[in-house]
């Protein structure tokens, strides 16, 4: 017995019956990687899912209603543009005087200048009032609409600060080009009139020279006449004859040349006239070119701004809108309303109505009264005035998808 | 952005040193725990077809000393196996030393008796194991969360405007460590209750089997005292 026991008690650890630890280790590992996996795989959709269920949808209707205000705002701004247009574009009473010329236009450029600054001055301050009120509104609502609001906010300040200097510079480089231009300009027609001057000098000295030619020959004559006076005298009478009229001629010939130089100094000085006159022309010509471009530039700019400001003001009106929705218990998933808001000039809401029922009377006042707790959506004050009159009127869509 | 930020690796990242802690020991604990649980469903499996076959060979009419002899006796062996070999070895030896036959009987019984225990220690090792993380690691994940809360609710005081977006985060992340300890615990409690289910049956069996091949040796015993005829 006690040898049995001995016996036992050394008996080898080692079974061939026993399992060994490397595949159940294996396996556990397998079993964890796979809970790992699944757990990346199906996390994402499960995650998407709450951003896909936006139960507010607002889609803008576009409106022929115009107020009479908004139209004779624009009126009054078309006049101004139309009032400023012909200060700049109408072409100066000629002058002989280039020196008043260049005075005029450089007043012109001066107040073209001064008015792209004020301009400039104007809208720069106007889109900070615009980006200050527009955050304060966003901080008043949630913390994400507010992140969505600066992020746009240092977006369009950015292009437009990118704009503000493009538009500086063609503005600088226009004025360098058109101070160039006047530089030459003046040369030449300096250039011109000393030309001028010494032509006129040359021609008189011309003169002077032959008629002092004349005299001396005149001279001459008279002493061979006296000379030979007593010996023909009435071929020296007939001689002076023909030679005063041969000075006659001369002299005829002379008029006639220097009122051909005269009418030559003329034509010139019409031409120059008329040179001045084109080159006015085109620089006016390429001035109105410039300042259509820049329009245009700032009218696309505009635009841009406009449409991210509708962006962001829909946005605020969708949350609150969202915030203030109660879906009715009975409402199911597949159900939608399209409800249509109309505000007043300051936000306030005018009047709601729905465009397309969800079939539920419940369903569709619930969604009215969200739109009647939302209001008023002041931030429609903080637009411009022409995005103020598309944002007036627009639909929601309202569909509690799966919220619930 | 969001789904980057609320993704779980990243809570895990993002955790705090204690919560981190207690999340790793949670994932070794539940891997401990997948290692026990496959190494003895595969070693219950194996004990339960061996335990099979052997019952089949010794109800077969087969005589005992050849089924004895079969067995090397420097190769022991499992089980129901193992129960027998000690018994008959037991008898062997004592039948030349004594006529009585209760003697004999209650040394086959005693050795039958180590044996079991034996094999119930063998087939319920590590169970202890997979017991203790079933019970004890919830509690370990709630401390995880329970501290993971605590330090939400500390930076929350730091700021000035409390919202859900400030705490959600944090309580997503201590969270976390809770369903660690419960995705640990679960398998443990289910595989403990089977696994000790199986090992409890599978010692019934061998109880029933040693008390039948006692059984047997007493009625050998009975008619004479000389080698028993199966």
């Amino acid at each position: 017995m006690v040898k049995g026991e001995s016996h036992m008690a050394v008996k080898p650890p080692r079974d061939p019956q026993d399992v060994g630890y490397t595949w159940p280790t294996i396996l556990a590992v397998a079993v964890h990687l796979l809970v790992i996996v699944f757990s990346l795989i199906k996390l994402p959709s499960m995650s998407a899912e709450p951003d896909s269920s936006s139960i507010v949808q607002a889609t803008f209707v576009s409106t022929e209603t115009f107020t009479d205000q908004a139209q004779q705002v624009t009126e009054q701004q078309a006049a101004m543009n139309n009032a400023a247009e012909p200060d700049v574009t109408e072409p100066e009473p000629p002058s002989d005087e280039p020196s008043a010329e260049q005075q005029a236009a450089e007043a012109a450029a001066a107040q073209r200048e001064a008015e792209a600054a004020a301009q400039a001055a104007e809208q720069a301050e106007a889109l900070e009032q615009a980006q200050a009120e527009a955050e304060a509104q966003a901080q008043r609502r949630a913390e994400e609409a507010e992140r969505l609001a600066e992020q746009q906010e240092a977006e369009a300040q950015a292009r437009e600060a990118e704009e503000q200097r493009a538009r500086d510079e063609a503005e600088a480089q226009r004025q360098r080009e058109a101070e160039a231009e006047r530089v030459r300009a003046e040369a030449e027609a300096q250039r011109q009139r000393e030309a001028e001057e010494q032509r006129e000098r040359e021609e008189e000295a011309q003169r002077q020279r032959e008629a002092e030619e004349q005299r001396e020959r005149e001279e001459e004559a008279q002493r061979q006449r006296e000379a030979e006076e007593e010996r023909a005298r009435e071929e020296a009478e007939a001689q002076r004859e023909r030679e005063a009229e041969e000075q006659r001629q001369r002299e005829a010939e002379a008029q006639r040349q220097r009122e051909a130089e005269a009418q030559r100094a003329r034509e010139a000085e019409a031409q120059r006239e008329r040179e001045a006159e084109e080159r006015r022309a085109a620089e006016a010509a390429e001035a109105a070119m410039q300042r259509q471009l820049a329009g245009e530039a700032e009218a696309a700019a505009n635009a841009q701004q406009a449409q991210q400001a509708a962006n962001s003001f829909i946005n605020i009106v969708r949350r609150a809108v969202e915030q203030a929705w109660l879906i009715p218990p009975a409402a199911s998933d597949s159900m939608s309303a399209t409800i249509q808001v109309r505000l007043g000039p300051s936000g306030e809401l005018l009047a709601t109505s729905v465009v397309s029922s969800s079939g539920d009377s419940a369903f569709d006042r619930s969604a009215m009264q969200a739109v009647e707790h939302a209001a008023p959506f002041s931030e429609l004050r903080d637009l411009a005035a022409e995005q103020q009159r598309t944002l007036r009127q627009f639909n929601l869509r309202f569909t509690p998808g799966d919220v619930r | 952005m969001n789904d980057n930020a609320m993704s779980i690796p990243h809570l895990i990242m993002s955790a705090s040193t204690v919560v981190q802690l207690v999340m790793l020991l949670l994932v070794v604990g539940s891997i401990l725990s997948w290692v026990v649980i496959f190494q003895r469903s595969i070693a219950l499996r194996r004990a339960k077809q061996e335990y099979n076959q052997f019952e089949e060979s010794f109800w077969s009419g087969v005589d005992l000393n050849e089924l004895y002899r079969e067995i090397p006796a420097d190769d022991p062996r499992h089980g129901a196996e193992h129960i027998f070999q000690s018994g008959f070895r037991e008898f062997n030896r004592l039948m030349p030393k004594t006529r009585s036959a209760d003697t004999i009987l209650e040394g086959v019984q005693r050795s039958m008796r180590v044996a079991w225990s034996r094999e119930e220690d063998r087939l319920t090792k590590h169970l202890v194991f997979l017991a203790t993380v079933a019970s004890v690691s919830p509690y370990v994940g709630l401390f995880g969360t329970v501290w993971g809360i605590m330090g939400s609710f500390q930076s929350l005081s730091m700021t000035q405007q409390a919202t859900l977006a400030t705490v959600a985060p944090w309580i997503a992340e201590a969270l976390i460590a809770t369903a660690m300890g419960l995705l640990a615990a679960i398998p443990a409690v289910i595989f403990y209750n089977r696994l000790s289910n199986d090992a409890s049956r599978l010692l019934g069996k061998y109880e029933n089997f040693a008390e039948e091949f006692h059984a047997i040796l007493h009625r050998n015993l009975q008619g004479r005292d000389g080698k028993p005829q199966a």
